[in-house]
């Protein structure tokens, strides 16, 4: 009881240290977070409720989730959020492939930091030459000419560090502010996307015009050829991790169904009916190849895991649909470049948009923590097990492979949670900045829903349905991450 | 270890808690790296020193917020970003001394300009006295009962409807009561920039047009004024106003009683397929994508007003406050030769009126001093700064009669547009059909955002458009009166009342104008002679 009395003190001050944190904590995220999920169950529209307007608040039980679930709005602001999220797998590969490019030093010695001076000038003389003599070298190439140059020389003299500032950049610049560049880059007539972008397509144009279409047309095969070679190598992958008693039987089939939605999509999507039963004729071949195993036993009886093959159908979906929107432009771009190739609208196009706006969170999370979590898992690769794959002979693939990759595992599936994450939960800053929503709702995700709703309705009994049932997605990625990342990471 | 830090305040860092000799002894139990200091000046002093310091500031900053060291109450107005409202604002004080009303001082507040913050603190109890309140806006407010009811003081200090134009009823009274008054009234029609059509050898439009002569003479303005093949840089105007269209062809949005969307009609139809057709094929104005790519331009209004004097729209869908910025680039491009046209029509003239309006904040404690500004709204010298800054019409018809007004002498140019607009508020202007079974923002957001702009984008085609903007705005009004018995009621009544007309229509007899809740088909059905 003494030595209680004797520290009361201390656990006095320690509470008066900390009460300014947990009361901030109970205040603006306990108390708002316990509230949202009593407002949907409520119908509290400020319309009605408010202290000018005492009405009561009258519970609804599920009303408003099954309101929401039956309204087409919603789906299609869930398509919208998800089809943003297709760009998190690329992004995550470029924050990889950056992090390796800057673990290496860059710094140029002395002798080798001549070439790279003497190239720089050279870069900055032939520029300004081309604009004095007025041959098509436009500011921006002089513009673009140097950056590149000073930061090739500036690489060389202050090493990777220069890089990391560089790329890192955007992170800690303000968010509103890179939106509103990027309005500006998008600009249709003015962008310098776009005035990039004509002349490429004036030079397809002309080489399309220029063959017989059924050369260009053929793209539409090949990339049904391709979409089969990655879902073969997929299913072949998938298959060997069942037999290994890695991977559950549910998630297995949970991740073949996950890996033909392409296949499906093509029916509607392909110009040729053709492409898409040939396309649906190799996938089943491909599925009953791969479904043979189930019926034989397992080389292992393991409990069966599911993140690898979660992860897997993660990465393969948006490969796919690349692959199978390669293939759908291919065919049509004989038709296209006769009525000539033009840049996109971008943000004022219905289907521009959403790419767009993936385009520059792209840019944005190259370069972002993701980065820096990588760069921090690469610094924690023990050098030994390099030492090791080099006395084995193995290449820099090979060692990227069967060393890199395998460490990097538990950053990788922490940043692809936390990806997820964020890219459920994202969209609105982008949508009010750039595109308010639009156009034609194209870019309206659930949380600039949520804001439509909650703030410029004052259906707050709806926002908060809409939230929980992000919170629901959200919930499950996160148990997907406590279930299965650990077993992943230790595979 | 120690590090000095300003002050003489040691950093002392304690590996372990132990190996370091000079600490206060409490200190020795957290471990780790704390900050201790020679005279018993550990973190808790420092805390409750910045704690006292920032109270101080908190303190200060209040007693010199500038609303303390005013002499007179200060009342804040919520408003656009607008330079002409601060020489609006200029002979109030004047004003009030003249009449010895009590004395206020009225601050602009540009950064609450948006309903939604405006909502969001009125419910919270703490928002700006005079709130300005234009086109779906009061439907909101009105239903979260945050403006106060100015019906028993309007007809008393003077600025009760018969203070301004009969047409601004519907826009500024609910359920028979007053909550706003007008601070300008306008309606929408083309400016004619008369330079840009001399320049191209084309003969300035009429003042009336049907839609067929719209196109004709768009049509022959964007073939003149454009090299063939290319893409085009001027354009015959900025927009057509769908809604007015629409009216022409006798189609509200909603039914007589406003209990119904009725836009999955032909007419409606039409009127998308004529926008499609005047925006991609004969591009007498700009596409989305060619809109995007307009630089912007910092000044008030946008890059539109700047094209307008450039030429580059010939004609601009807008009203009379475009002047504040126009006269502006006088100054440097000179005046620009100006006429107004009317939109083109069906076979039903009529205009759109929109007020920009001011209402109280309920939960304000200034809303006495508030009336008195409403007051000064209609006084001579609110309105003759109206008139002289070019900021739409006064909200007292009483000015709008003038000559300095209609032709200002110091600007020729602009002789006889403002009549143009005047007689439209007096004869055809009509304001928009609110239906209270649904929020004017919904009725916008999936009319505008969802089917029309859905429809330009190629998502639908215009019959789809047409249906799936009925098909939502009438699941929205079920929804709402299944939620509300108050609505559910009103609903009903109507409805009996709809009956009445449809059947009377069908047999093609007059109906009785008490019926008819929606303002544009209490016109519609006058001038048609269906109306008894």
């Amino acid at each position: 009881m003494r030595r209680l009395l004797r520290h009361r003190g201390d656990l006095l001050a320690a509470l008066a240290f900390l009460s300014p944190n947990l009361l901030g904590l109970l205040v603006f995220t306990l108390f708002p977070l316990g509230f949202s999920m009593v407002m949907a169950f409520t119908n509290w529209n400020l319309r009605h409720q408010n202290m000018f307007k005492p009405n009561p608040v009258r519970w609804v039980g599920f009303d408003n989730f099954w309101r929401l679930l039956q309204e087409a709005d919603f789906w299609r602001f869930l398509g919208n959020t998800l089809f943003l999220m297709i760009g998190i797998p690329f992004a995550i590969a470029g924050s990889l492939f950056l992090a390796i490019l800057l673990n290496k030093e860059s710094r140029g010695g002395d002798r080798r930091i001549y070439p790279l001076v003497i190239s720089v000038v050279a870069v900055l003389v032939s520029a300004m030459l081309l604009g004095l003599w007025g041959m098509g070298a436009s500011a921006m190439e002089l513009l673009l000419g140097t950056t590149a140059g000073g930061i090739l020389l500036l690489g060389a003299i202050g090493g990777r560090a220069v890089y990391r500032t560089l790329l890192y950049l955007p992170s800690f610049t303000s968010g509103v502010a890179i939106f509103v560049l990027w309005k500006d880059l998008y600009n249709p007539d003015t962008g310098p996307i776009n005035l990039a972008l004509r002349p490429v397509l004036r030079n397809i144009q002309n080489v399309v015009r220029s063959i017989p279409p059924f050369w260009p047309r053929l793209g539409l095969w090949a990339a049904v050829l391709l979409m089969v070679a990655i879902l073969a190598g997929a299913f072949r992958r998938l298959g060997r991790h069942w037999r290994e008693g890695d991977l559950g039987t549910g998630i297995f089939l949970s991740a073949t169904g996950f890996m033909i939605i392409p296949t499906i999509t093509a029916w509607f999507w392909f110009p040729k009916v053709g492409a898409a039963f040939l396309l649906t004729l190799l996938t089943a071949a491909i599925v009953i190849w791969q479904w043979t195993p189930l019926a034989g036993t397992r080389d292992a009886d393991g409990r069966g895991g599911s993140a690898g093959g979660l992860l897997l159908a993660l990465m393969t979906l948006p490969a796919l649909f690349v692959v199978e929107g390669l293939g759908i432009v291919c065919f049509n771009l004989p038709a296209q470049a006769a009525n000539g190739l033009h840049a996109p609208s971008w943000l004022a196009s219905y289907y521009w948009a959403k790419p767009g706006l993936m385009i520059m969170s792209f840019w944005i999370a190259v370069g972002s923590n993701n980065m820096l979590l990588y760069l921090a898992g690469l610094s924690n690769v023990p050098p030994e097990l390099y030492e090791a794959a080099d006395l084995d002979g193995a290449s820099r693939l090979d060692k990227f492979r069967h060393v890199t990759w395998p460490m990097l595992a538990p950053t990788t599936f922490f940043i692809c949670i936390m990806s997820i994450i964020g890219g459920l939960q994202g969209g609105w800053d982008m949508a009010v900045a750039m595109t308010q929503g639009g156009p034609a709702g194209a870019t309206t995700t659930l949380s600039y829903e949520i804001y439509a709703q909650g703030f410029q309705r004052g259906a707050f009994d709806k926002a908060s349905a809409v939230a929980w049932i992000m919170f629901v997605f959200v919930l499950l990625a996160t148990l997907a991450s406590w279930k299965f990342g650990n077993r992943y990471v230790n595979e | 270890m120690e590090n000095l830090l300003p002050w003489g305040i040691r950093a002392v860092t304690l590996p372990g808690g132990a190996e370091n000799g000079r600490f206060h002894p409490r200190l020795r139990e957290w471990g780790g790296a704390v900050i201790g200091g020679p005279g018993n000046m550990d973190i808790k002093h420092i805390l409750l020193l910045g704690l006292v310091l920032l109270t101080a500031a908190s303190v200060l900053t209040d007693v010199n917020l500038p609303s303390h060291r005013r002499r007179y109450p200060v009342l804040h107005w919520v408003t656009d970003d607008n330079p002409a409202r601060v020489v609006e604002l200029a002979p109030l004080k004047n004003w009030l001394r003249r009449h010895r009303y009590p004395m206020f001082t009225v601050h602009l507040d540009f950064a609450n300009d948006d309903m939604s913050k405006f909502v969001i603190q009125g419910v919270s109890g703490d928002a700006d006295t005079l709130v300005d309140t234009f086109d779906d806006d009061l439907d909101y407010l009105h239903d979260c009962n945050l403006l106060y009811n100015l019906t028993p003081d309007a007809k008393k200090m003077g600025f009760d409807l018969s203070h301004t134009y009969p047409a601004v009823k519907a826009t500024v009274v609910r359920n028979g009561r007053q909550y706003l008054y007008p601070t300008n009234v306008n309606v929408l029609d083309y400016w004619v920039n008369k330079a840009a059509f001399a320049k191209y050898h084309q003969p300035p439009p009429p003042r009336t047009w049907t839609f067929a002569e719209f196109q004709r003479i768009g049509r022959a303005f964007v073939r003149a004024a454009n090299p063939p093949g290319r893409r085009p840089k001027v354009f015959f105007t900025n927009s057509v106003d769908t809604r007015i269209m629409r009216r022409s062809l006798g189609l509200s949005a909603f039914n007589e009683t406003l209990t119904r969307c009725t836009l999955a009609d032909p007419r409606y139809v039409r009127v998308l397929r004529l926008m499609y057709r005047w925006t991609f094929v004969d591009h007498l104005l700009p596409t989305p994508a060619e809109e995007a790519s307009f630089a912007t331009h910092p000044g008030y209004g946008g890059p539109d007003f700047q094209m307008f004097n450039n030429g580059q729209f010939a004609m601009l869908y807008t009203g009379r406050w475009m002047l504040i910025q126009l006269r502006k680039f006088y100054k440097t491009t000179g005046p620009v030769p100006l006429a107004v046209c009317e939109p083109p029509y069906g076979n039903f003239p009529n205009a759109l009126l929109f007020t920009r309006a001011t209402g109280i904040y309920i939960g304000s404690p200034r809303k006495k001093l508030a009336e008195y500004f409403l007051k000064y709204l209609t006084s001579r010298a609110y309105n003759m700064q109206i008139i002289r800054d070019g900021d739409a019409e006064p909200p007292n018809p009483v000015y709008a009669r003038s000559r300095r007004f209609l032709d200002p002498p110091q600007y020729p140019n602009e002789w006889g547009c403002t009549a143009v607009e005047v007689r439209a508020i007096q004869t055809i202007a009509i304001p928009r059909a609110y239906s209270p079974f649904v929020l004017p923002w919904t009725v916008s957001r999936i009319m505008r955002t969802d089917a029309e702009a859905g429809f330009m984008a190629g998502i639908y085609t215009a019959r789809q458009a047409a249906s799936l903007a009925a098909d939502r705005i009438n699941r929205h009004i079920i929804h709402n009166i299944r939620h509300s018995q108050r609505l559910r009621r009103l609903y009903d009544k109507l409805r009996r009342r709809q009956k009445i007309i449809d059947c009377l229509r069908k047999e093609k007899r007059k109906v009785p104008l008490r019926l008819i809740t929606n303002p544009f088909y209490r016109r519609y059905y006058v001038a048609k002679g269906w109306a008894r």
